[in-house]
């Protein structure tokens, strides 16, 4: 639309309006405006008044030159604002003081802005031409920035301190007016204009450090007199109340840097201090269970930059030391007491760290929130007291000691199958923290061996429950051999039913005693020392009518008789009544040697056995000096020496008409670690093979980290070890030394 | 709030018409909504000492018609030659 047009054309008749007469008109409107702004008795605005004025500025601004008034008006409109606020506004301001000027000040701006509003719309018209086409500020703005100018540069600074000054009273429990204060800052974000700038600058970096300064003072003076409970309770109350402060009067964007400056003053100056408060600190309050001030540490240092590093480290050492004193205790009553008691208390060692376990991963998933780092703790703690020794037991053997306690007949512990399965889920989760895992395999197998070949397993389903923890845990290869195991009896079972069916399809072959026959798959079970003892033509039967069946279902395997494990039960016609003996094959063998003398000397025996003096020493205390005397020796003393004989002793007698005599075990501690050590070779040598083999060319230091991190999923591997066997790698060309570079290893294909 | 608002020409000639169709001008739109407006006791009369009642008049059908057309019915509105010039000056003036 075009803005003039030709007066010809017109019917109406516009008198032209003269520049000072205009604005006499337009002055009464303003002045009219400020009566009612000043709350003097003044009438609103009604319509013909409004379209007067407005039309009166259309007009002044629509008339051909030189009538056209424009730019005149865009300055006389400033300047109504300008002589307002000098001549009325100022002044009203500068005789008020604290709150009352912040009222003041409130109520002025109010009013600005209301007398900015009916202005821009009378004076409307210089927006939509004359200010677009120079680019000039807008109506709006133009008044705004007077306010600025001329009322906001002169006084917020003082505006400022009142405002400090009232918030400090705040928060010395003062009550104070909110909506007041969020109304005065409101004209720092509104005048703006768009921008925080005003508000940042002029306030919120004033009122930062003034807040910072105040927590400064009060924090130094708690952290002499409180407790670590109550300073923590205090800091959490402040910040919650500077949170509110915010919600109720500051602007939203000061929350972030209020909290920090508040957190910094209470929590991050003082937090050495704070932690390590003797008898209140961290420590004190780990070692009480106090877990409702734990918890609310965590929640205070949790927002923190590296605030939770020296909580988490109070943790791992409290745990450790807590587990070092259970190791320590389960170390002493063993050095103080008899073998049986000591083992026990061993037993009672792993339930104690179990339990010990359970109750500070509580304290890590409630307390703090599962936080990575104090599950690291946690876990640290425990690897470093986990793998202590006690009393010459390993961990690794004491928790595979631990499971067959729970696992086998009558074990020490009665527990409901619940129960069970719970305990042993943990064990396996302790497992984790034992860096000789292989060695935990090797007794736990070794054990497992024993509970399957004797009968002792208390639950098949037990069994298989923590065989599939332990391979969700290490792997397959953890459990491949137990499983074997496992299924080794089941088979076992089914070929001696067919032994049996053998047996009654060829009646010429049965050897007239009762035979029952496991055979193993070598490679699945431990290995068995069996030494070669002159067997009774009995039991050779035996052992060739075996032979002989078990040919017929395979050709290609070879049978190795594992006499030491084997069970014999035999009929001991004693004088006052026959009794059922139950004995090893050893011991059988000396028994039935007197079916044909009545009595023998130790070299007798000997020879016809066959035996070493360890051995035979061994079978023939159980037989005559231990609780049963089958044998009655000469001289009767309490050790076996190479010059005794031996009798039957037919007065023998015992209540029970079965008894089982057991032979003292061997000690299997040393051969399951001359085996560990042994299969720890191999597995070094295939490590370094390994990774020589991919990388072709690797550093000596490299080397042995890299096999380090590969082995450490089941042992942790000693670093001599590791460079006596690649030393032995050279001998056997499977690497070289670098000819320039002695410590730079290559791989010979 | 009164429904409807009262525009007179400069010949006295007095227009009633819609609150609603009204407000499609600015300069009304604004004094209607000033603060401290124009309640239901207040009468919403505008006088136009500048405008002939033949163009209000053309100016108010403007008005219906801008509203319907907003609505969705789209029809032409047609202008008489000889009052192109008026009513574009009347235009300026309302900010329509």
């Amino acid at each position: 639309v075009q803005e003039r047009f030709g007066n010809q054309s017109f019917r109406m008749e516009r008198k032209t309006i003269d520049l000072e007469q205009g604005w006499d008109y337009m002055q009464t409107g303003i002045t009219k405006l400020k009566r009612i702004l000043e709350g003097l008795p003044e009438p609103q605005f009604d319509s013909e008044q409004y379209m007067m004025l407005y039309t009166t500025i259309y007009n002044m601004c629509t008339q051909k030159p030189p009538h056209d008034y424009s730019q005149q008006l865009y300055d006389k409109y400033r300047e109504a604002f300008e002589e307002y606020i000098n001549s009325t506004v100022l002044p009203a301001l500068k005789e008020k003081h604290d709150e009352y000027m912040l009222r003041e000040l409130v109520k002025r701006w109010s009013n600005h802005k209301v007398m900015v509003r009916w202005l821009s719309r009378f004076f409307y018209y210089l927006d939509r031409y004359f200010i677009a086409r120079r680019s000039l500020p807008p109506l709006n703005e133009v008044g705004l920035t007077c306010f600025r100018d001329r009322v906001y540069n002169e006084l917020h600074s003082k505006v400022k301190d009142a405002v400090i000054a009232l918030v400090d009273k705040e928060r010395e429990g003062e009550q104070i007016d909110r909506a007041l204060l969020k109304n005065v800052l409101d004209i720092y974000v509104e005048i703006g204009m768009g921008q925080m700038e005003r508000y940042e600058a002029d306030f919120e970096s004033f009122m930062l450090l003034d807040s910072a300064s105040y927590y400064s003072r009060k924090a130094s003076s708690w952290i002499q007199e409180d407790s670590c409970p109550d300073y923590m309770l205090k800091s959490e109350e402040c910040l919650k109340k500077e949170r509110e402060r915010v919600a109720h009067y500051l602007h939203s964007s000061s929350e972030p840097k209020l909290v920090e400056k508040v957190q910094h003053e209470l929590l991050v100056v003082y937090a050495n201090q704070l932690l390590e408060k003797e008898h209140s600190g961290c420590r004190a309050l780990l070692r009480d269970d106090k877990v409702d001030d734990l918890s609310r540490m965590y929640r205070l240092y949790h927002k923190i930059a590296k605030g939770l590093e020296p909580v988490a480290n109070i943790f791992k050492q409290h745990v450790t030391a807590e587990g070092n004193a259970l190791v320590q205790q389960a170390e002493d009553t063993a050095t103080n007491q008899a073998a049986n008691i000591a083992s026990v208390q061993e037993q009672v060692l792993i339930r104690k760290v179990i339990e010990l376990h359970d109750k500070y991963m509580v304290y890590v998933v409630e307390c703090f929130q599962s936080h990575t780092l104090f599950h690291k703790a946690l876990k640290e703690a425990f690897e470093i007291f986990c793998n202590k020794t006690v009393a010459g037991s390993s961990s690794a053997e004491l928790l595979a000691t631990f499971c067959d306690n729970i696992l086998k007949k009558g074990g020490s512990e009665k527990l409901s199958d619940e129960a069970i399965e719970d305990t042993l889920e943990k064990v396996v989760k302790l497992l984790a923290y034992i860096s000789d895992k292989d060695l935990f395999a090797e007794f736990y197998r070794k054990k497992l061996a024993r509970r399957l070949l004797f009968d002792r397993s208390a639950n098949d389903d037990h069994e298989r429950s923590i065989l599939t923890k332990l391979k969700q845990q290490c792997g397959g290869q953890f459990t491949s051999k137990m499983e074997g195991m496992v299924t080794d009896l089941t088979l076992a079972r089914e070929n001696q039913t067919s032994f049996e069916e053998y047996l009654g399809n060829n009646p010429a072959a049965n050897p007239g005693i009762d035979l029952t026959v496991t055979v193993l798959t070598t490679g699945f079970w431990p290995s068995y020392k069996s030494f070669d003892i002159n067997l009774p033509s009995e039991m050779v039967k035996c052992v060739e009518v075996f032979k002989g069946f078990y040919e017929t279902k395979t050709k290609h395997r070879k049978l190795t008789w594992i006499y030491s494990l084997g069970t014999c039960h035999l009929n001991g016609k004693f004088d006052h009544k026959p009794i059922e003996l139950v004995v090893s094959t050893y011991q059988a063998a000396v028994l039935l040697l007197f079916n044909t003398t009545d009595k023998l000397s130790y070299n007798d025996i000997l020879t016809q056995l066959n035996l070493s003096h360890e051995d035979l020493v061994r079978l023939l205390h159980s037989l005559s000096c231990a609780r049963y005397k089958i044998l009655t020796k000469e001289p009767s003393t309490k050790t076996v020496s190479q010059t005794d004989s031996f009798e039957f002793n037919a007065k023998f007698t015992d209540r029970m008409r079965r008894i089982k005599i057991p032979l003292p075990p061997v000690d299997e501690r040393k051969k399951v670690v001359e085996d560990v050590d042994k299969d720890r070779r191999y597995a070094i040598d295939a490590a370094i093979v390994r990774i020589m083999k991919s990388r072709k060319v690797l550093g000596h230091q490299q080397l042995v980290s890299e096999c380090v991190e590969q082995l450490s999923r089941m042992f942790k591997p000693d670093i001599k070890a590791i460079k006596k066997r690649m030393e032995d790698l050279i001998t056997r060309d499977y690497l070289e030394r670098d000819k320039e570079n002695p410590n730079m290893f290559r791989y010979l294909a | 709030m009164r429904e409807t608002v009262k525009l007179i020409s400069m010949e006295g000639f007095e227009f009633v018409i819609d609150r609603e169709a009204a407000m499609v001008s600015q300069t009304i739109r604004s004094m209607l909504t000033s603060p401290g407006g124009f309640s239901e006791s207040k009468e919403g009369v505008v006088t136009f000492p500048d405008i002939s009642t033949t163009i209000l008049e053309k100016i108010c059908q403007y008005f219906y018609w801008s509203l319907q057309y907003s609505r969705g019915k789209e029809t032409e509105f047609h202008i008489e030659p000889e009052l192109t010039l008026e009513l574009m000056m009347a235009a300026n003036y309302l900010h329509t």
